[in-house]
């Protein structure tokens, strides 16, 4: 059974309701102290986390972690702690990684050079290995180390002394403190705060964290650790000033591009390397373009007439061939913004063709948060809809549909994807079905309760007007922000960010940087267990 | 006892991984003096298929058409013969069915699943014999694997071995799918999941990593340092975990804890003695680097974007699993017949695979799509990929000698997959999606079985081929989960 819009109005209604109930909803505006927020755990290093962290801690370009590490649950964010495992596996790979990265680390002349702070008089020398685990160790646990941490690690030099090579201390010390749960899990223990014991402030060390993994995807440099270390980052202005910068940096790039690709679905595509690489470009350039380059509103990324595409793509979608990457004006068949890239169109197939169920629910779901609620169990959605006397796949799902049991969930989707038909599973433009050639694609599509629409530039505009989008968006930052699921006591503060959002020229740059500026940013709530 | 007669073509081609330093006819005709009774090993591997394709009135080409010894191999069993006399160590057991909520007035039955949402579904009930919530393949109860290690792993340095082949997931359909075994989680808790290890490099290292046989002395003190260095460093490793545990909230303590378990077995592995090295136990040869991924999902449809898309490309949705699995095949029977485990399981595809079976069979779809999109002779050939590595598994084990027999002798080795083919919900008689007419297989001798038949178990449980092996190696359990009773005519 499917939630009408009304009902599902009802239940969004329901939890504001809950929260108001609680006397906890919250106004725009500064907040003042606010322990409404949703509980969280003790949440691991995605494998991407894990390589970047590598990168910026080693100089490590190999990204091992990757094809080492227990893969990530992606629910659509590879991040949701409630999805990591514990297993022999990862403690294994632990190991096994910090092994090779150290040794890669300590082979290499120059990132030697680059991790070692002073010139070693010998393989015992204890002050030369200190000063190596205090900065070392500063910067992996993204916190200072204690003395009698520092002496413990000091230990290992017994190892350089009996191998003859100071090296091999410093090599045994990265590798225990790149298996340190504090280097391995987004630790975040912080200080009472108030009088709910399972709420507490975030350290600056810690916040330092958070917003280095949210804005960049890796560990804090030193500068932004230097800046905890006097205070600056539990000091909302200058934490907002910081973020600011970190945006600025090449990575940010990176983790937008990450960002979109989880939400909208096109981390892993369904083609050869070289067309992969192609579309993945495309989206990146223009995320790059509207969020960093230009802050632009943000609802230009789903209007935007202009594509960045070198000629693979461009004969892929029938434009001009440009000769090599660069911006080009969509022709007239229907593109404008990201829905009409490769990437997103390769993303909700099924059944080796387009899914109009998928790209429509994908569109109610990612773009629009409405939950879907599973088929009931006497539906098998495994198969495509049966064949009829059409071979057209408009009239396979139009019959599949005229039953009342699946046209309730069905028309809420289907419409949807069937506006996006002319456009096939690599963003290939087409009129018929390419295997019932008989069968004319019309691509008239609706979004039910809000519009009609053909194509996926069209669909772009409707998505924008039916002002679903912006709070959506909102949700799905906020829960890769904090790497779990929203929970109602999270509500107030969604809603908050969401209407400054709208207010403040919907600018997502400005977005991540009211979350990192925000009241909850600095707190975590304690599951109970 | 019988022991395994193997073919010429069978040695030649075993003799390459095997590693055993015996000439064959000792392995074949020894009689050496048992000092003690060899333990008993559990093996369970699981394909992620189902027997017959969608509409295809041939439900099987698993099921032999003669009941008893001496049957038929059909396709889907054909790598068996490639072994000549394996087959009298394999007992098939067909007509097996996993009940679900129509059959049953509408209510999930004890060991069944719900409904259609076919394929997660039927993870509970057919590997913890407990019945399923749908949607998640999580297992409701512990897992065969699990209770039999708490009564024979003994002493072995690893209480269980748990791996897969199918590297990734390929399509993102469902997280846990590629997870076979679960812990208990103590009275009244959920299940622990336990999820597999995939690099052979990486099980091939903590396996075989400490082994000394070979090394010239100098080699021997640098392995020496290494683990001494390798045990200051885990136990610094346990020490930080330790502290930092009593700063964590509640809930997150329970976390680290997993976590901190994992590291204290990891010190105890790397700290037990290596084995000694003598007989069919040495050191298997260096896999070298796991296959590379193939980090991308395959494409099921060559006509869908025929100007570029090179569906039947080999490095979509393929990691080398064929390697993969013969890799994982062979340190599974080192680390038995160095008895460093004698409980494993091997996940050789997932729960609703979309591992890309072009590379292997030619065909360019999806393990699940073959299911659906071919028809069951085609099926068949994906299927005997997977009998393929089971059947090496269990030659390799049966050529190996142990006390008066070899160490399939002393086996029960399960062969689990996903589905049958017949009746769903939604009318067809002739489903992928069904749990009615599965199958699987059992081979080794343990406690008395009698391989080598067909045992036709029409409308019996899964699970009651699961319990019967879980008797053979000596847990005497009635049944497994909700699931009761036994296959009496597998030790007859």
């Amino acid at each position: 059974m499917c939630m009408s819009e009304v009902a599902m109005r009802h239940g969004l209604l329901g939890v504001i309701l809950l929260v108001a109930c609680e006397g906890r909803i919250l106004t725009p505006g500064p907040a003042p102290f606010v322990s409404d927020l949703g509980a969280g755990g003790l949440r691991r290093l995605t494998r991407f986390e894990y390589d970047n962290s590598l990168e910026t801690l080693l100089g490590d370009t190999s990204r091992p972690g990757f094809a080492t590490l227990p893969e990530d649950a992606v629910t659509p964010f590879d991040n949701d702690y409630a999805t990591q495992q514990v297993s022999t596996a990862l403690v294994e790979a632990a190991e096994q990684l910090a092994q090779d990265a150290a040794a890669a680390a300590m082979a290499d002349p120059v990132r030697r050079a680059a991790l070692l702070p002073c010139q070693p008089s010998g393989p015992g020398d204890a002050d030369c290995l200190r000063k190596f685990i205090t900065t070392f160790g500063r910067r992996a646990l993204r916190r200072p180390l204690a003395s009698d941490e520092v002496d413990r690690y000091l230990t290992l030099q017994s190892f350089a002394i009996e191998d003859q090579r100071f090296e091999t201390g410093v090599e045994w010390v990265i590798r225990v403190i790149l298996q340190h749960p504090e280097f391995l899990y987004h630790v975040e223990v912080g200080t009472p705060e108030g009088a709910d014991p399972a709420v507490r402030r975030l350290t600056d060390f810690e916040l330092a964290s958070r917003v280095s993994f949210l804005l960049l995807g890796t560990t804090p440099d030193d500068e932004l650790l230097d800046e905890a270390e006097v205070g600056h980052l539990s000091d909302v202005t200058a934490r907002r000033a910081h973020a600011e910068q970190l945006l600025s940096d090449p990575r940010a790039a990176d983790q937008l591009d990450r960002f979109h690709a989880l939400w909208l679905g096109y981390a892993q595509l369904p083609h050869p390397a070289d067309l992969t690489a192609a579309m993945r470009a495309e989206s990146r350039a223009l995320v790059t373009r509207v969020v960093l380059d230009e802050k632009r509103d943000y609802r230009d990324l789903f209007r935007f007439t202009q594509t960045r595409v070198g000629d693979l793509l461009a004969e892929q979608y029938g434009l001009p061939l440009p000769g090599m990457e660069a911006w080009v004006d969509y022709g007239s068949d229907g593109r404008a913004g990201i829905l009409s890239h490769g990437s997103v169109l390769s993303a909700f197939g099924k059944f080796g063709d387009t899914s109009p169920t998928q790209r429509g629910k994908f569109v109610r779901t990612r773009l629009f948060c409405q939950p879907i609620p599973p088929p009931p169990p006497t539906v098998n959605v495994d198969n495509p809809p049966p064949a009829t006397t059409s071979r057209c796949k408009i009239d396979r799902y139009a019959a599949h549909r005229a039953q009342a049991t699946c046209n309730s969930c069905h028309e809420k989707m289907d419409p949807i994807g069937f506006g996006l038909e002319r456009y096939d599973g690599a963003g290939g433009y087409r009129t018929v079905e390419p295997d019932a050639p008989e069968c004319t694609i019309s691509g008239d599509g609706e979004i039910v309760g809000i519009g009609t629409f053909n194509g996926p530039g069209e669909l772009g505009g409707l998505v924008i007007a039916s002002g679903l989008l912006e709070p959506c968006l909102v949700r799905q930052v906020y829960r890769f922000a904090y790497g779990r699921q929203d929970a109602p006591r999270d509500e107030g503060d969604i809603q908050r960010l969401a209407t400054g959002f709208t207010a403040n020229g919907a600018r997502l740059d400005q977005l991540l940087l009211e979350v990192v500026a925000s009241e909850p940013f600095s707190l975590t709530r304690q599951e109970s267990p | 006892m019988k022991r395994l007669c193997l073919s010429r073509r069978a040695l030649l081609r075993g003799a390459a991984g095997l590693g055993v330093g015996l000439p064959w006819l000792e392995a074949m005709h020894q009689r050496a003096q048992a000092q003690t009774a060899p333990p008993k090993r559990y093996i369970v591997m699981f394909g992620g298929h189902s027997l017959g394709a969608d509409n295809d009135m041939v439900r099987n080409l698993f099921a032999p058409d003669v009941i008893g010894r001496g049957y038929d191999l059909k396709a889907a069993l054909a790598p068996i013969a490639d072994y000549p006399g394996l087959q009298d160590e394999i007992s098939v057991i067909s007509g097996l069915t996993i009940p679900w909520a129509a059959l049953n007035g509408g209510t999930t039955p004890p060991g069944g699943r719900p409904g259609p949402t076919f394929h997660a579904d039927t993870a509970s009930p057919l590997l913890s014999g407990v019945r399923s919530a749908s949607g998640s393949a999580l297992c409701n109860g512990p897992t065969s694997d699990q209770i039999v290690a708490d009564q024979i792993a003994g002493n072995t340095t690893f209480r269980t071995l748990t791996l897969r082949a199918q590297a990734l997931l390929y399509v993102v359909v469902g997280p846990d799918l590629g997870i076979m075994s679960h812990k208990s989680g103590g009275a009244g808790a959920a299940p622990i999941p336990v999820p597999p290890e995939v690099s052979p490099a990486a099980v091939f290292n903590a396996l075989f990593g400490n082994f000394t046989s070979g090394l010239t002395p100098a080699q021997a003190a640098r392995q020496n340092f290494l683990l001494r260095s390798r045990q200051s460093i885990l136990d610094l490793v346990r020490g930080d975990t330790e502290r930092l545990m009593p700063r964590l909230g509640a809930a997150d303590q329970v976390r680290l804890s997993r976590h901190l378990d994992e590291i204290r077995d990891l010190e105890r592995r790397v700290s037990a003695m290596p084995p000694v090295q003598a007989g069919a136990c040495q050191r298997p040869a260096d896999p070298g680097p796991d296959p590379a991924l193939g980090m991308e999902q395959a494409n099921p449809n060559n006509t869908l974007c025929g100007r570029i898309i090179r569906s039947s490309d080999v490095n979509l949705g393929y990691s080398g699993e064929d390697t993969r699995a013969r890799v994982m095949c062979d340190l599974i029977h080192m680390a038995i017949a160095c008895d460093l485990t004698r409980v494993a399981t091997l996940m050789l595809t997932m729960f609703r695979s979309s591992m890309n079976m072009y590379p292997l069979i030619g065909v360019a779809r999806d393990l699940h799509d073959v299911s659906h999109e071919t028809d069951t002779a085609t099926l068949s050939r994906a299927v005997a990929w997977h009998i393929k590595h089971f059947a090496y598994l269990a030659a390799k084990l049966g050529s190996t000698p142990e006390g008066n027999g070899t160490l399939l002798d002393n086996c029960a080795m399960l062969y689990l997959c996903e589905g049958g083919q017949g009746r769903n919900e939604t009318g067809s008689d002739y489903s992928t999606h069904s749990s009615e007419n599965m199958a699987c297989l059992l081979a080794g001798r343990a406690g008395g079985l009698k391989p080598g038949q067909h045992i036709v178990a029409t409308g019996q449980h899964p699970a009651a081929v699961i319990t019967s092996a879980m008797n053979a190696v000596g847990v005497a359990v009635p049944g497994l989960g909700e699931v009761t009773g036994t296959i009496p005519q597998l030790f007859m």
